[in-house]
């Protein structure tokens, strides 16, 4: 890490971070007030882009209330917590502007009404996520984290883009209230299931579930205080934020209840095991926090209103326990130089305070009695009782709340309490204030909350009825059971007990099942990762092959087969070709013409291909002069001049040249491939005349210019009136084209000295 | 009639496409030619070949009648004179490419794109 | 090229003149029968090559009026030139214009077409005369 024990005494904590604290920590009253006195949803509207049909709709009910809450409350703290922790570190100011940046991005994905206006917030949290993983760029590892986030993210990014575009074209809306307000219009459409499933990519990937997850731990390069504000208490809970929002619209969805509780629970069980299989302090509670995340997605998916309170409820007190914990890592980290839990025993001694954040936050985590990690359990245990869910679902759930039990038990008893057995060369030291009060602030919360849950009762059930309209609150109250939360509670705490006591043993047995690493997704990403290299060089080494003749040969290809398609699909369109007889001079001009070409085939001496390739433009002259194309004739037959007298005059001069007297070329006379090529596209430009001749034939521009040349531009040869006057400005065009021709070509043909000493 | 041009034309964009296909610089910029030419037919040849009479209004009348159709031969006009400029630029590239490596073979021509290494980057394992 | 034939010289010395004069009539007569500023400007692009073939690109580029590109870009200016009077009246650019200028015997007419037509005509002149000549010289001064 970026600290070394022993220099933190001196330093003093940053006064810049202290005071763009002030932000969020303002937002935060302003926004605490107006809860206090303005009735819920909030909703506001202007016009952005007309043209697609965007709009700027902001909408706060209780959902985007809480999440607004805890983003800007949070990150309050997690600035003053970076104002101790990132003291006198290189370019704090940057990861504090960005986690700003950040901090919008959220409160935008969170009030946006519109699909697509959610989903530009949500690509911007990843692209800041991105930004702030790799704060400490100088590291491998670190750049590889960032990217790794990045990619996983990104990409769910894309799903989800498709999957808000497809579902907006099936519910015509996108506007997400109108959506949840017709859902039972279009739920039976057939798309539905695809959006969903993109949808789903998008959630899952940006919320760390299976098999997306790998990504979350590995993102723990990232400074603490960013570990503890994104991949905790808010970015990754954007994913569950839009599942929870569309929950409403989609709850009753054979699909949508069997994919997240199966994905979530997968999740939160692989997650379980994970856990156990770390000794970094900051990663265990990376994989305890993919869990949790796995269980909010398995509680979105199960029906019930019950559920709806457990998401909210649990939502609420993951970040008063995650977050703090995430600081007491940050401060062992800072204070005693290591986050190895092996290293780390018997710290309440030197650092008394952090010491009594983690056990309070422990206990929440571990859903204790009298915190509020408690109640959100108790919640919990109902939405489980009340949907009827599996057993095996069930089973898994108590699992996770054991190893949740253990993880706590490590986090506080075995880092604080245990021994102190580690020789160690300096003492650890306490963090200063800044690193002391937002954990300290957090816990206190937990347990005034686990205390008095009335005071977040109208919050909490706000925004459970975002998720779940229609909820009864009280009546979910009343059917409060005690006896399922005490039996979960005890069956927990015993397995998290049996678990904690045998932590190394099975530390050891899980560190070995390396089948886990080459199976899991993770291994299949960095496979992907190698590979798309070495596909792109290889594509590269395929098409930039630098041969000239093979890279025309490939455009030539292309066309014909594009052209090809084209008129192919007319054929049954087409009339028959007619056939007359031709008049003799033109089936002699027609003649000339197919004769030179033809020659050209045979001819190997430059200058007589030259002369018999001039068969074909003089050819083409006499066809136009003896079908009433005298202009056409006049100019082919001046070009075709100058050009065979010039090129033949540089050939004869280009043999003289010594330099080039051995340049007869060994190339075969017959060249299969380029023979198919040219014959192929020869074949269906002429099928394209054909066609394009059968056709019906519109000629109302030429009897426009027929009849309009003499009355209106006073000109009798129609040819010459078209290109002065009708169409003047493309000539104008044309001549400018020559003038760029002959300026692009002017280094070129000073050929001579000059350019020829410069160039070698 | 138009079967006639259409055969002579196929025969030019085929030994056009053919010459242009070609390793040697000089083929290749006659082949170009050609196809210019042959491309220069196509759009004279879809305009129908109704008349031979040129569009040009004779003195005593204000319209024309019965004439060819002069809107593909305006088109065409300027056609071969922008062609007639692109090949002059390509000749330059050719005679200038002979006098510069002594001969005019186009898969040898490697001034921008140089026989690549293999591998352009090292991969992700081997950046560990 | 050291030895030339002096029939030949003078001949293209006259040819050269002959076909300048050709291809301004060619540009004249072009509005109303066969031939324009792009026939025209050819023509003379085909009386400068005969010139270069027979004494050598250099001298054929100084009988030029003007530098190949100078000619070329007068030419272009010239045409858009002559769709500026259009605007003064109001018309798209590019409208042409006629003036019958009153001399006695016949009247003349005048338009802004010819000008865009003459615009053309050397603008071709320039800029595949200076190809054609660029081309020769460059050969004459390779090794």
């Amino acid at each position: 890490m970026v600290h070394s024990v022993g220099d933190q005494e001196t330093q003093r904590p940053d006064v810049l971070l202290l005071v763009l604290a002030l932000f969020p920590a303002s937002m935060f009253l302003v926004l605490l007030y107006a809860l206090i006195t303005q009735p819920l949803p909030w909703a506001a509207s202007w016009t952005w882009v007309p043209s697609l049909g965007i709009d700027l709709t902001l909408w706060v009910d209780g959902l985007a209330a809480q999440f607004l809450l805890l983003i800007t409350g949070i990150g309050t703290l997690v600035l003053i917590y970076a104002a101790g922790y990132l003291a006198g570190v290189t370019g704090r100011a940057r990861v504090a502007l960005l986690l700003l940046l950040f901090m919008a991005a959220m409160i935008g994905a969170v009030i946006s009404d519109h699909l697509i206006v959610l989903f530009m917030f949500w690509e911007l949290t990843s692209v800041l996520s991105f930004l702030l993983v790799g704060f400490s760029h100088e590291q491998e590892n670190t750049r590889r984290s960032a990217q790794q986030a990045l990619l996983v993210t990104g990409l769910g990014g894309l799903a989800l883009l498709a999957g808000f575009i497809l579902l907006g074209q099936i519910a015509e809306t996108y506007s997400i209230q109108d959506l949840i307000a017709r859902a039972d219009r279009f739920v039976g459409d057939a798309r539905l299931s695809a959006a969903l499933l993109l949808i789903f990519a998008g959630a899952f990937t940006k919320s760390a579930q299976f098999p997306f997850h790998f990504w979350l731990p590995n993102a723990m390069a990232a400074p603490t205080p960013v570990s503890a504000y994104l991949h905790s208490a808010t970015m990754v809970k954007l994913g569950i934020y839009l599942l929870a929002r569309l929950d409403a619209a989609f709850s009753d969805l054979l699909l949508w209840e069997v994919v997240l509780v199966a994905v979530g629970t997968s999740t939160a069980v692989g997650a379980a095991l994970q856990t156990m299989r770390e000794r970094d302090l900051k990663r265990i509670l990376a994989w305890s926090t993919v869990a949790t995340l796995g269980t909010l997605t398995m509680l979105v998916g199960l029906p019930g209103q019950g559920a709806a309170l457990a998401v909210a409820t649990l939502f609420f007190a993951h970040a008063l326990y995650k977050a703090p914990l995430f600081f007491v890592a940050g401060n062992l980290d800072h204070g005693a130089g290591t986050r190895i839990i092996d290293q780390l025993t018997g710290m309440r001694r030197y650092m008394p305070w952090t010491a009594a954040a983690a056990l309070l936050a422990a206990i929440s985590m571990a859903g204790l009695p009298l915190s509020f990690g408690f109640i959100a359990k108790d919640v919990l245990t109902i939405a489980k009782a009340e949907s009827e869910v599996f057993k095996a679902v069930s089973y898994a759930s108590v699992f996770v709340s054991g190893v949740s039990v253990a993880a706590a038990a490590v986090a506080a008893i075995h880092v604080f309490w245990g021994r102190d057995t580690v020789p160690r060369e300096a003492h650890p030291h306490e963090g200063s204030w800044p690193m002391l009060f937002p954990p300290l602030l957090l816990v206190t919360l937990g347990v005034l909350f686990g205390l008095a849950p009335t005071l977040v009762d109208p919050i909490l059930g706000a925004a459970a009825r975002a998720i779940a309209p229609g909820l009864d609150a009280d009546a979910v109250r009343n059917a409060y059971d005690a006896t399922p939360v005490i039996s979960a509670t005890l069956s927990a705490v015993l397995i998290g007990v049996v678990i904690y006591r045998n932590w190394d043993r099975m530390h050891a047995l899980l560190e070995r099942a390396h089948f886990l690493d080459v199976l899991g997704p993770e291994s299949w990403y960095w496979r992907k990762l190698a590979f798309l290299p070495k596909l792109a060089a290889w594509l590269t080494r395929r098409l930039q092959h630098g041969r000239l003749p093979g890279y025309v040969l490939v455009l030539i290809g292309t066309c014909s087969v594009v052209l090809f398609a084209l008129v192919g699909v007319t054929w049954p369109t087409w009339q028959a070709v007619e056939v007359s007889a031709p008049e003799l001079p033109v089936l002699l001009a027609c003649a000339l013409i197919a004769a030179g070409a033809l020659a050209t085939l045979f001819v190997r001496d430059h200058l007589v291909l030259l002369l018999v390739s001039g068969l074909v433009g003089y050819g083409s002259a006499a066809l136009f002069l003896f079908t009433g194309a005298p202009d056409l004739a006049f100019t082919q037959f001046a070009v075709e001049t100058v050009f065979v007298v010039v090129a033949a005059t540089l050939l004869v001069r280009l043999r003289r040249a010594p330099a080039t007297a051995s340049s007869a070329l060994r190339e075969p006379v017959l060249r299969p491939v380029a023979l198919v090529v040219s014959i192929t596209f020869a074949v269906v430009l002429t099928a394209l005349l054909l066609f394009v001749s059968a056709q019906p034939f519109d000629s109302t521009l030429s009897e426009y210019f027929g009849a309009q040349s003499v009355p209106a531009a006073h000109g009798r040869n129609v040819v010459n009136v078209i290109i002065v006057d009708f169409r003047a400005l493309d000539t104008l065009g044309e001549i400018g084209v020559l003038l760029f021709a002959l300026l692009a070509a002017l280094p070129l043909l000073r050929l001579g000295r000059g350019a020829r000493s410069e160039a070698t | 009639m138009i079967w006639v041009v259409a055969i002579a034309f196929g025969t030019v964009i085929a030994a056009g496409t053919y010459l242009a296909l070609s390793r040697d610089a000089l083929r290749c910029v006659i082949g170009v030619a050609m196809l210019g030419s042959g491309v220069n037919l196509l759009v004279f040849a879809s305009g129908r070949l109704q008349s031979h009479i040129p569009a040009i209004v004779p003195a005593t009348q204000t319209q024309l009648t019965l004439a060819a159709n002069p809107l593909p031969q305006a088109l065409v006009l300027t056609a071969i004179v922008i062609s007639f400029a692109l090949l002059c630029f390509s000749l330059v590239l050719a005679a200038r490419i002979v006098l510069e490596r002594g001969d005019a073979d186009l898969e040898e021509l490697r001034f921008a794109e140089p026989h690549a290494p293999e591998g352009y980057k090292p991969s992700v394992e081997e950046s560990q | 090229m050291t030895s030339r034939p002096l029939l030949a010289e003078v001949f293209v010395r006259g040819l050269y003149i002959v076909l300048l004069v050709a291809s301004i009539w060619v540009l004249l007569r072009g509005h109303n029968a066969p031939g324009g500023g792009f026939i025209g400007g050819l023509l003379a692009v085909a009386a400068s090559a005969a010139y270069a073939l027979t004494f050598n690109a250099t001298s054929a580029l100084q009988r030029l009026p003007l530098r190949p590109a100078a000619l070329a870009a007068i030419g272009v200016l010239l045409s858009a030139a002559s769709g500026v009077p259009a605007l003064w009246s109001d018309l798209p650019f590019l409208t042409h214009l006629w003036v019958e200028l009153p001399l006695g015997i016949a009247d003349l007419p005048l338009s802004t077409v010819m000008v865009f037509d003459f615009g053309v005509y050397l603008c071709v002149w320039g800029a595949l005369g200076g190809y054609c000549l660029g081309l020769l010289r460059a050969l004459e001064e390779a090794p």
